[in-house]
């Protein structure tokens, strides 16, 4: 292949979007810069006014493969990613079995192998997530595992939590921890607030997520481990990270889903189940703190949480349906459309959280537009527009708030290597 | 559209009324029940004169809302404002009163209503117009006046304390 | 136009409310004729769906059903085990298909009548819905409440009890407030959440809120230990001594004639005394005969889109 991305602008983690070509050859960027001659026998596009920057990826997502095929496959959410603008993903492990064994690490990452990005994944601290036995730790790691979490439930044994710290880390591993006090969180269907007041449903207090923060992060502290902490709903657990990591040198992280930092309980409406969540929408005083706080540098990536459901199970009593939301098709441009657009944080943030970073954690090359790297670039652009409806995601579920919604820019293409994944 | 009754051709209406039913009352009580809505307002105004002729008068108020035929075909269901009837309907000779027959179908649900207040001697009928086209073996024993209408016509009667002004319109279709 | 569900009060107007309660007066005053039924839903069915057991609103429904002269059935609910969503959905095809008109609900989930309100053309009544809303029974107190006091702006009503997990406290507060009615909160700190609502005073100790609030009415919840999976207090007894309306404490209400209302079932020894169902004021008996009254205003207002 040989393609020649004329006229756009080029972002990096570092710096504003630069105008300059992109020339590329055989899956590599053979050259940037403004105002190059167009090669002979390239493909010229055109990207002007366009943003040119490296790949999304997402530590965050939910396929459910195996057991869950009925709501996403490993290979519909590759498709969502890859309609997003994302190129590279990491699934969490509570499938049906969970993955916590080599043996579901290896059918897992086989099924990814059809799949056109990398598709990584996650694996559990205690078999079955069940919080009695530590998972096979040696095993998942020779498989591939990097990360270890029993997702979206704590570990409720913190001494387990304390070994399985100590002997992971000796691994190389890292955990991710969802944190709930589970007494406290209850049904865990929505904030307590005022809302769950009105809606008559017992709700998760903030005070469950910071609990249990406040554990994990001492725990983390104490062993030496490498702890990541998910998506962060509110500001005294996000304050917490910080406080641990620059103040006793913790190696610990933090991470905000894009879901937190624009919704709040009082979009729950009545009973639309399409912001049922957990952690749960918190107040627009959290989602405040939250953006300053990934402005900031409390967080270190964003990450969707991409938790499909059927539109069936959606339908059901607030109470009764499931928690998430489908996050990879609208990611990018709802927060272009949120944030970006009006001017409250810029494109280098973007690619510094939604793509260096994470790809960090995950001891990943970095994907950069830029000389001799291999192609894993997307074009954005910002004066396009995205309607989501069912036929234009690629998810097998549509549980989002942005159904059928008309937001600003548009993924107009996804290359990655020799491929062009996605052209529009 | 054009003026059916002006005010004096009502009053001469409501008059004959009172003059027919005052005659066939002899010393007896008159008892009065009005159907919600204007026919109430009849039976006030007939009741007042039949009472300047020294009649014993007694007044009752039905509204038949909740007897209507018609329901499935309303939009809102028609606003409640209750039956007031504080004499003894058993025994009674109860005259219903309204301000126009048509077809007989609203008629039909006061005598329906009426008989769950109790079980009267009789009932007889007093309109103050008769429009005719009659759906229902239902005929008024006392009529004030009656109009030549064609089916379709449609007829707005106005009253002086329910709109305002006594009028009667024919607004022909 | 008029309203296919009877959700909430939360999503009524004044105006409507008004007309609920005028509307329910002339049908209270059939009940002193010797036929107390009209035809006014003849040839409509009306489906009794509860998942929660509950033999009064369930009666009073019927027989409100029955005085319009709909055909009433009740659908037989297994109750015994938590009944989840699916066959919540599955039940109301099966409804649709047997061309109800309207069904009243009953639900232990929060949310659920409005969820089947969604799926069917059939008016839907919600009749209790977990801890969030029982309209029926705020049309009822508020029916109540104006019988005594036909102006009821600025009167107040002291909500005494389970704040937290009650339905009758959100949507009788609701109403009340709606109309003018000054609201108080009066229970355990674990059991009146200080999120309810910032116009809405709290107060957690009884003698307290007399004095300071100096209500026209105290209503009682009742103290529902089937919504309560960790204890909020220590003991009946304590609540009772602390909340309960006590001889004593019924001896000052009736000096200062005030007016004590319940929703039901009582329980003696907990929220009231015995003497209180003897008390002139006490208003239990008019909320349950204005309870059909009510709930004939809210069918007879409602119109399904089933035909």
């Amino acid at each position: 292949m040989n393609l020649f991305l004329k006229g756009g602008e080029v972002a990096s983690e570092n710096t504003a979007p630069a105008r300059a070509d992109v020339w590329i050859e055989n899956g590599r960027i053979k050259a940037v810069g403004a105002d190059l001659a167009e090669p002979e026998g390239a493909r010229v596009v055109d990207v002007s006014g366009k943003i040119v920057m490296p790949g999304m990826f997402d530590a965050h997502v939910h396929f459910r493969e195996p057991g869950g095929e009925h709501k996403e496959t490993i290979l519909d959410g590759s498709e969502a990613a890859i309609n997003g603008g994302i190129t590279g993903v990491v699934m969490m492990p509570n499938t049906s079995p969970s993955i916590d064994s080599a043996t579901v690490v290896k059918r897992v990452l086989d099924a990814a192998k059809e799949c056109r990005i990398p598709v990584l994944t996650s694996g559990c601290i205690t078999v079955g997530r069940k919080g009695h036995e530590m998972a096979g730790i040696d095993g998942m790691k020779k498989a591939g595992v990097l990360m270890l979490t029993d997702d979206g439930d704590a570990v409720p044994d913190a001494a387990l939590l304390k070994r399985a710290m100590e002997y992971g880390s000796e691994f190389g591993m890292f955990f991710a921890s969802h944190c709930e006090e589970p007494q406290l969180a209850g049904p865990r269907a929505l904030n307590e607030g005022a809302v769950s007041y009105r809606l008559g449903i017992e709700g998760t207090p903030a005070l469950a997520e910071e609990i249990s923060m406040s554990r994990d992060l001492a725990l983390a502290h104490a062993t030496g481990a490498t702890l990541h902490i998910q998506h962060v709903s509110t500001a005294i657990g996000m304050e917490q990270i910080k406080w641990w990591r620059d103040e006793r040198g913790a190696k610990v992280s933090g991470e905000v889903s894009p879901h937190h930092l624009m919704f709040t309980d009082e979009d729950i409406g009545d009973y639309d189940t399409h912001y049922k969540m957990n952690p749960p929408l918190r107040t627009a005083e959290a989602n405040v703190a939250l953006l300053e706080g990934l402005k900031n540098g409390a967080f270190r990536i964003i990450a969707t949480d991409h938790a499909p459901h059927t539109e069936f199970e959606k339908s059901r009593a607030f109470e009764d349906a499931p928690n998430g939301i489908s996050g990879l098709d609208t990611a990018l441009v709802s927060l272009f459309d949120r944030f970006i657009d009006k001017g409250e944080f810029g494109w280098d943030l973007i690619v510094k959280r939604y793509s260096a970073e994470p790809r960090r954690m995950m001891e990943l090359e970095v994907a950069e537009v830029a000389e001799g790297k291999i192609v894993d670039l997307i074009v954005f652009d910002p004066n396009g527009e995205t309607t989501f409806t069912k036929e234009f995601m690629k998810s097998k579920s549509s549980n989002t708030p942005f159904l059928n919604k008309t937001l600003k820019g548009s993924v107009e293409m996804v290359v990655l290597g020799d491929e062009v994944l996605l052209e529009r | 559209m054009s003026i059916a009754l002006d005010q004096s051709a009502i009053s001469t209406a409501l008059s004959r009324l009172a003059d027919q039913l005052f005659l066939d009352a002899g010393t007896d009580t008159i008892d009065l029940v009005g159907i919600r809505s204007r026919g109430d307002e009849v039976s006030e105004r007939v009741a007042a004169l039949l009472k300047e002729k020294g009649a014993n008068v007694r007044l009752g108020v039905l509204d038949i809302s909740l007897y209507r035929d018609d329901f499935e075909h309303l939009h809102e269901n028609p606003l409640l404002q209750g039956s007031e009837i504080d004499f003894p309907i058993d025994g009674s000779r109860v005259i219903l009163v309204d301000d126009v027959i048509f077809t007989g179908r609203t008629i039909r649900a006061a005598l329906d209503a009426i008989f769950d207040y109790g079980r009267p001697a009789a009932v007889e009928l007093a309109v103050l117009i008769d429009r005719g086209h009659r759906e229902l073996p239902i005929e008024p024993r006392y009529v004030g006046v009656t109009l030549e209408t064609d089916r379709l016509d449609h007829v707005r009667v106005g009253l002086m304390k329910t709109d305002g002004e006594d009028v009667v319109e024919l607004t022909q279709k | 136009m008029a309203r296919k569900d009877f959700l909430d009060i939360v999503s009524l107007d004044r105006e409507e409310i008004i007309q609920l309660l005028d509307q329910a007066e002339p049908f209270k005053d059939l009940f002193t004729r010797s036929v107390k039924k009209v035809p006014a839903l003849k040839g409509k069915t009306v489906l009794m769906l509860f998942y929660e057991p509950s033999t009064r609103t369930l009666s009073s429904f019927e027989v409100a059903a029955k005085r319009l002269s709909a055909d009433v059935t009740t659908f037989d609910v297994p109750s015994s085990s938590v009944t989840k969503g699916e066959s919540v959905r599955d039940t109301i095809d099966t409804l649709q298909a047997m061309r109800a008109d309207y069904i009243v609900v009953r639900h232990g989930l929060s949310g659920q009548p409005a969820a089947i309100a969604r799926q069917t053309g059939a008016s839907v009544i919600n009749a209790g819905d977990g801890a969030h809303a029982h309209p029926t029974q705020a049309l009822l107190d508020a029916f109540t409440l104006r019988e005594k006091f036909p102006e009821m702006e600025g009167k107040r009503v002291l909500i005494t009890g389970d704040i937290l997990h009650s339905r009758v406290a959100r949507s009788t507060s609701t109403i009340l407030r709606k109309l003018g009615v000054k609201v108080a909160f009066l229970g355990p700190g674990s059991l009146v959440p200080k999120t309810a609502s910032p116009e809405i005073p709290r107060f957690t100790n009884y003698d307290q809120a007399i004095r300071e609030f100096g209500p026209d009415a105290v209503y009682l919840l009742r103290i529902q230990k089937e919504r309560m999976a960790a204890p909020f207090f220590p003991s009946d007894r304590e609540y009772h001594n602390l909340y309960g309306i006590t001889d004593e404490r019924l001896r000052q209400l009736a000096g200062q004639g005030t007016y004590i209302m319940h929703p039901g079932p009582i329980n003696r020894g907990v929220e009231l005394c015995d003497a209180v169902l003897d008390y002139d004021r006490c208003l239990i008996s008019q909320q349950v005969e204005n309870g059909i009254a009510a709930r004939m205003s809210v069918l007879y207002g409602l119109k399904p889109q089933t035909s």
